[in-house]
C-alpha cells in the first residue's frame, strides 16, 4: 500500500513533513523567478558615522551588475513619501541616506545576473563615512552627554500594535513605560524584609535555520513578493505606505519558512528588497546568510532591577521592577517588548502594591526586534531568580514560598488584564510530581514557574471551499513556519465538515487569495486562525444541511456532514448528488468565511490577555567544578494549553522552545566590543547541539478544555521559553550554593562563581 | 565573466550518471541546486557548521557549502531527493515522520542524510554515539528531543536485525 497514504490518513501526522523529509518542501529560499537577478547588501563596518559620500561608478562598470540601489535614489522613489518606515516610530530609512547607525547597517544594495557578481561588487563600492561617537550600552546610552542615534521621533499610532510608544525627545529613549497600583514605598516601609537584586540578560540572535529571503517583483503600478514573512499582511500595509502603491495591487506569497521565532514577524528585508526590484526593473532575489540575519536582528538585552518586600510569614507585600532594554539602531517592536517585559515580570503571584517601570534604549547596534515570548524570558529570568534568593533568605522551601504567594486560578496578576485563567498551584505539583516519576527528585531540583500575557491582537479571517468531492481548501495568511499551524486548521476543518484529514489542503498564504490576518505570532493562531476557520466551516455545514433539509426534507438539524456528503434521515447523499440535484449539473463548491475580531463572542476578544501562556520547569543539572560547565541532565516541562491539537506538534514546540532557552541560559551572547560585533557568524555564536540536549525531557501537558480556542485550545509554544534559565540558575544556586546573575552561565562565570564559594567556606563564612 | 575557464564534471548522482559544466569555483551545493534543480540541500550558515548542506559523497556526509563541485569528480553524491521518494521512503525518512522528528525542516534534509550515514556505519548506535555523530547538524526548532527518539528507534531496529539477520 502506498505509504504515504497511508501516513497522511493517521491524523496525527502533519501534512508537511511528507514533503520536508524528501527536500520537496518550497521555502521562499527554493523560489525561482523567470528572469530574476540576485541581490546583495552592502553593510556598514562602522558603529556611527556619517556617510559623505558613495560612489557605486565601478560597481555599475562590472560586466552582470544591472543596478546598485542607495540613499540617493530615495528622493525619486519616494516622491514626496515617507522614505522611512517603522512600526512605532517612523526611525528607518529604505537604505542609508546619510548616516549609518550600527555595523551591519544596510548602505547599498547591488543587483546582479549572479550572486558572484552582486557580491563581488559590494568590494568596488566606495563609501566615504565620517565616524561618529557611538554607544552601545543601554545605561551609558541613557547618559545626557550620550550620543544621539535619532534627532526626531517620528511617531506611529495604532501600525501594527494598539496605541503607540511613549519616547523621551531629545534622548535615546524610545520608549518609557510606567504603571503602579497600591502604595509600593509605603510596603517597603512596613515589611519585615526587602530584597534588592539586578540580573542581566544577554543579546541573543534568532538563528533560524532559514535565513532571511525575499523575491520582490516590482512592475509598473504592483508588487509582487515572494518572503519569508511571519507578517505579509504587514509587509503589505508597510510596502503601500512607502511606494505609494495600493494595498490590493500587493501580493505577498509565503512559501513554507525555515524557522522564524518572531525575526521574521512586522517587517524586516521587504522593503529594502522591493526598492531594489524598482531600482533594476526586474524581479530581484536576496537571500541572506545566518551572519547577515544577525546582524537584522536580535532580541533585546535587559538589565533588571527588583525590589520586593516581605513579610515575616513569606508573603509578598510589594514589588518594584525597573528594566533598562537595549533595543539597538532602530525601534522594530522594542516599545510593546519593553512593556511585556515589565509586566511578565509579575508571575503568577499576588503582589498588593506594584510598580513597573521600564526604558527601551537606542544604541548602535542591531535593531532589537519580537523573539519568542517578547520581554519575556529576562522578565523570567529575574523574578523567578528573585523568588528563590528570598525564600533562602527566609529559610522557606522555594516551592512554598511560591505557594504561598502564588495566585489561583480567577486571581489578578495585574487587575487591568483578564483574570489568570490556569490552575498554577496545580501545574507546579504536577511538574515536582513528575520530576519524581521520573526518577529525579524534585525537593533538590531548581524549580521556575511563568505567566506571560500573549499580546494577541484578535484580528483574522479565513475562507474555507468545499468542493463537490468534498475535499477542502483553506485559504489563509497564517504562515508554517515549522510550528504546525496548518495541521491544526486541517484538523478542525476535517472534524467540523466530517471529511478525513487527508482530502483537507491549506493552500500557500497568499494575500491576492486569503483574506487579512494580523501575524502568525505571539501564540495565537490556533485560537484565532482555528476559530476562523472553524466558524467558516460552519458556515458551509449549515448551508449543505440547510440544502439537503429543503431537497430530501426534514429539518436541517436531522443532517450532519459525513465522508464524501451528508447523512439525514432518508440516508446518505453525496455532495455531488445534491449539488447536481440542486444546480443542474455536478459542478461548483461551498465558500465560508470565519471572520475573528476584537468584537467577537460579544467583545470578549478585546479584552486582554485572551489567555494566559504559563509554563512551570523542573530540572536538575550537574556542573563541573574543575572547569564550571554546566549541563542540565532532566528536565520537565509543563504547560496548560488547553487541548492538545496534535500532539507530537505541541510536544515539540514545548521542547524546542526550552532548549532554545537553554542557549541563552548556557551559550548564547551576542557580544560587542568598540561598536563592533564579535561573534555574529554560526562559528562563533554557539546554539544548542544535539549533545547538550539534556538525557531526559519530559512534556507534560495539561488538557483542562477551558481555553478560547478550538475545543477549548490555549495557544501555547512561547510558555516553555521562559522557565529553563530561573530553573537551571536555582538548581546551581541549591546544590552547589552559587548565584550568578548574569547570562549566559558561562564556564567562567560559574567557575568564578564556584572560587567564591569555596574561599568564603575556607574562611569560615 | 567570459575569460573564466570552464570545466566539466562527471560524478554520479543518486545513483545515475551525471555530469556538469563548471567553473572551477562553483561549489557543490550551488551545482545541486542550480544545475540539477536538487533543492533539498539548504544554504544556511554557509559555513560548512550547522549541516543544513549535508549531503552524502561515498557514503560519508559532507557539507556541500564548502565542497568546490569540482572535488566530487568521480565519486558518488547521494542528496535527499535520491534517498527515497514520498511513494518509496527511507527507513529514516520514516523514523522521522513517525516521531515528529521536524518542525520547520530545512535542517531536516541534512539531518536525515546524517543519520542514514551513520546507521550504515553502525546500525544499532548507542545514544552517545548518536548525540556525538549528529553534533554538526543544527536544529533550530526541535530541541532535538523527538529527533533523537526518532533514531534510537532505528537503532533499536538495527539491533534487533543485528541479532536476527
Amino acid at each position: 500500500m502506498d505509504a504515504a497514504r497511508h501516513l497522511h490518513n493517521t491524523g496525527e501526522i502533519r501534512g508537511d513533513y511528507l514533503e520536508k523529509v524528501t527536500g520537496q518542501a518550497q521555502f521562499a529560499s527554493d523560489v525561482v523567478i523567470p528572469g530574476m537577478l540576485h541581490g546583495r547588501v552592502l553593510r556598514s563596518p562602522l558603529p556611527h558615522a556619517r556617510i559623505r559620500s558613495i560612489d557605486v561608478s565601478a560597481a555599475l562598470a562590472m560586466p552582470g551588475v544591472v543596478a546598485v540601489l542607495t540613499g540617493a535614489d530615495l528622493a525619486e522613489l519616494s516622491a514626496g513619501r515617507n522614505s522611512h518606515w517603522g512600526l512605532y516610530l517612523r526611525d528607518r530609512p529604505l537604505v542609508a541616506i546619510d548616516r549609518v547607525r550600527y555595523v551591519g547597517d544596510p548602505v547599498a544594495a547591488v543587483a546582479a545576473l549572479d550572486e558572484f557578481t552582486a557580491e563581488e561588487a559590494l568590494d568596488a563600492i566606495l563609501v566615504d563615512y565620517d565616524p561618529l561617537p557611538h554607544v552601545t550600552d543601554a545605561r551609558e546610552a541613557m547618559a545626557p552627554d550620550a550620543p544621539l542615534l535619532h534627532e526626531k521621533m517620528d511617531k506611529i499610532q495604532n501600525f501594527y500594535f494598539r496605541g503607540g510608544t511613549n519616547p523621551v525627545e531629545g534622548t535615546n529613549i524610545f520608549q518609557h513605560y510606567q504603571y503602579a497600583h497600591g502604595d509600593v514605598e509605603a510596603a517597603f516601609s512596613r515589611a519585615h524584609r526587602v530584597f534588592e537584586d539586578s540580573f542581566r540578560f544577554p543579546m541573543v540572535v534568532h538563528a533560524a535555520m532559514e535565513p532571511h529571503v525575499v523575491i520582490a517583483d516590482w512592475r509598473e503600478d504592483s508588487i509582487t513578493l515572494w518572503s519569508g514573512a511571519q507578517s505579509p499582511t504587514t509587509v503589505q500595509k508597510a510596502l503601500s505606505l512607502l511606494f505609494g502603491i495600493d494595498m490590493a495591487k500587493i501580493r505577498v506569497i509565503t512559501p513554507y519558512v525555515g524557522g522564524g521565532f518572531g525575526g521574521k514577524s512586522s517587517v524586516k528585508i521587504d522593503p529594502l528588497v522591493t526598492a531594489l526590484s524598482w531600482k533594476a526593473k526586474r524581479p530581484v532575489r536576496v537571500c541572506l546568510s545566518v551572519s547577515e540575519s544577525m546582524l537584522t536582528c536580535r532580541r533585546l538585552s535587559a538589565d533588571i532591577e527588583l525590589k520586593t518586600a516581605v513579610d515575616a510569614g513569606g508573603k509578598l507585600l510589594g514589588k518594584s521592577v525597573r528594566v533598562v532594554m537595549n533595543g539597538g539602531a532602530y525601534a522594530d517592536t522594542g516599545p510593546a517588548v519593553a512593556v511585556k517585559a515589565a509586566i511578565r515580570a509579575i508571575g503568577p503571584y499576588h503582589i498588593p502594591n506594584l510598580k513597573l517601570e521600564s526604558y527601551a534604549v537606542y544604541t548602535n547596534t542591531v535593531p532589537g526586534a519580537a523573539f519568542r515570548s517578547i520581554g519575556g524570558p529576562p522578565a523570567v529570568w529575574a523574578t523567578e531568580s528573585q523568588m528563590d534568593v528570598i525564600a533562602d533568605a527566609l529559610q522557606i522551601d522555594p516551592v512554598d514560598f511560591r505557594l504561598r504567594n502564588m495566585l489561583d486560578k480567577g486571581g489578578l496578576v495585574k487587575p487591568d488584564l483578564r483574570p489568570i485563567d490556569v490552575d498554577m498551584p496545580g501545574m507546579l505539583r504536577r511538574g515536582l510530581a513528575a520530576m519524581d516519576e521520573a526518577g529525579g527528585n524534585s525537593r533538590a531540583s531548581g524549580v521556575a514557574v511563568a505567566a506571560s500575557d500573549p499580546g494577541i491582537h484578535a484580528l483574522g479571517s479565513a475562507l474555507v471551499r468545499m468542493k463537490i468531492d468534498c475535499s477542502v481548501l483553506i485559504l489563509t495568511n497564517t504562515i508554517e513556519l515549522g510550528q504546525g499551524a496548518h495541521g491544526v486548521l486541517r484538523a478542525v476543518a476535517s472534524r467540523v465538515l466530517g471529511q478525513p484529514l487527508a482530502r483537507i489542503k491549506v493552500a500557500t498564504p497568499d494575500t491576492d487569495l486569503a483574506p487579512y490576518d494580523w501575524v502568525t505570532g505571539a501564540s495565537r493562531s490556533t485560537v484565532i486562525m482555528g476559530l476562523a476557520v472553524e466558524e467558516a466551516c460552519a458556515e458551509i455545514s449549515r448551508e449543505v444541511r440547510q440544502l439537503a433539509a429543503e431537497l430530501y426534507g426534514g429539518e436541517a438539524a436531522a443532517y450532519v456532514l459525513a465522508d464524501g456528503g451528508v447523512a439525514g434521515p432518508n440516508g446518505f447523499t453525496s455532495l455531488l448528488d445534491l449539488m447536481v440535484r440542486a444546480n443542474g449539473i455536478d459542478s461548483g463548491e461551498f465558500v465560508g468565511l470565519g471572520r475573528i475580531t476584537p468584537r467577537y463572542r460579544n467583545g470578549d476578544f478585546s479584552r486582554m490577555p485572551l489567555f494566559w501562556e504559563t509554563a512551570v520547569g523542573v530540572g536538575e543539572t550537574e556542573i563541573d567544578v574543575e572547569t564550571g560547565e554546566v549541563r542540565l541532565t532532566r528536565y520537565v516541562s509543563v504547560a496548560d494549553v488547553g487541548r492538545v491539537m496534535n500532539r507530537k506538534s505541541a510536544e515539540g514546540q514545548d521542547e524546542g522552545a526550552a532548549i532554545q532557552a537553554l542557549g541563552h541560559t548556557l551559550y548564547e551572547e551576542l557580544v560587542y566590543e568598540d561598536g563592533q560585533p564579535l561573534n555574529a557568524s554560526m562559528i562563533d555564536y554557539h546554539v544548542p547541539a544535539i549533545d547538550e540536549a539534556p538525557r531526559e525531557f519530559h512534556t507534560v501537558l495539561i488538557e483542562s478544555g477551558d481555553g478560547p480556542g478550538p475545543g477549548g485550545a490555549r495557544g501555547m509554544g512561547e510558555g516553555a521559553i521562559l522557565p529553563m534559565a530561573p530553573v537551571i540558575s536555582n538548581s546551581l544556586a541549591r546544590q552547589y550554593g552559587v548565584r550568578v546573575r548574569e547570562l549566559p552561565l558561562t564556564p567562567e562565570r560559574v567557575w568564578r562563581a564556584i572560587r567564591e564559594v569555596q574561599r568564603d567556606a575556607r574562611r569560615g563564612k | 565573466m567570459n575569460d573564466i575557464a570552464v570545466m566539466d564534471v562527471t560524478f554520479t548522482l543518486n545513483n545515475e550518471p551525471a555530469s556538469a559544466r563548471i567553473e572551477p569555483r562553483e561549489l557543490l551545493i550551488d551545482v545541486l541546486r542550480e544545475n540539477f534543480g536538487l533543492r533539498g540541500a539548504k544554504r544556511s550558515c554557509d559555513l560548512g557548521v550547522c549541516g543544513a548542506c549535508t549531503v552524502l559523497v561515498d557514503g560519508l556526509p559532507v557539507s556541500s557549502c564548502s565542497t568546490l563541485a569540482a572535488d566530487v569528480a568521480g565519486r558518488s553524491v547521494l542528496t535527499i531527493e535520491g534517498l527515497g521518494t514520498p511513494q518509496a521512503l527511507d527507513p529514516v525518512q520514516q523514523a522521522f515522520i513517525e516521531h515528529g522528528a521536524m518542525q520547520c525542516g530545512f535542517c531536516t534534509p541534512g539531518m536525515v542524510l546524517a543519520v542514514k550515514s551513520l546507521l550504515a556505519a553502525e546500525p544499532s548506535p548507542t545514544e552517545e554515539q548518536v548525540r556525538h555523530y549528529l553534533r554538526g547538524n543544527i536544529c533550530r526548532c526541535t530541541g532535538y528531543v523527538k529527533i533523537i527518539e526518532a533514531v534510537m528507534d532505528l537503532a533499536k531496529r538495527g539491533a534487533r536485525l543485528k541479532t536476527n539477520p
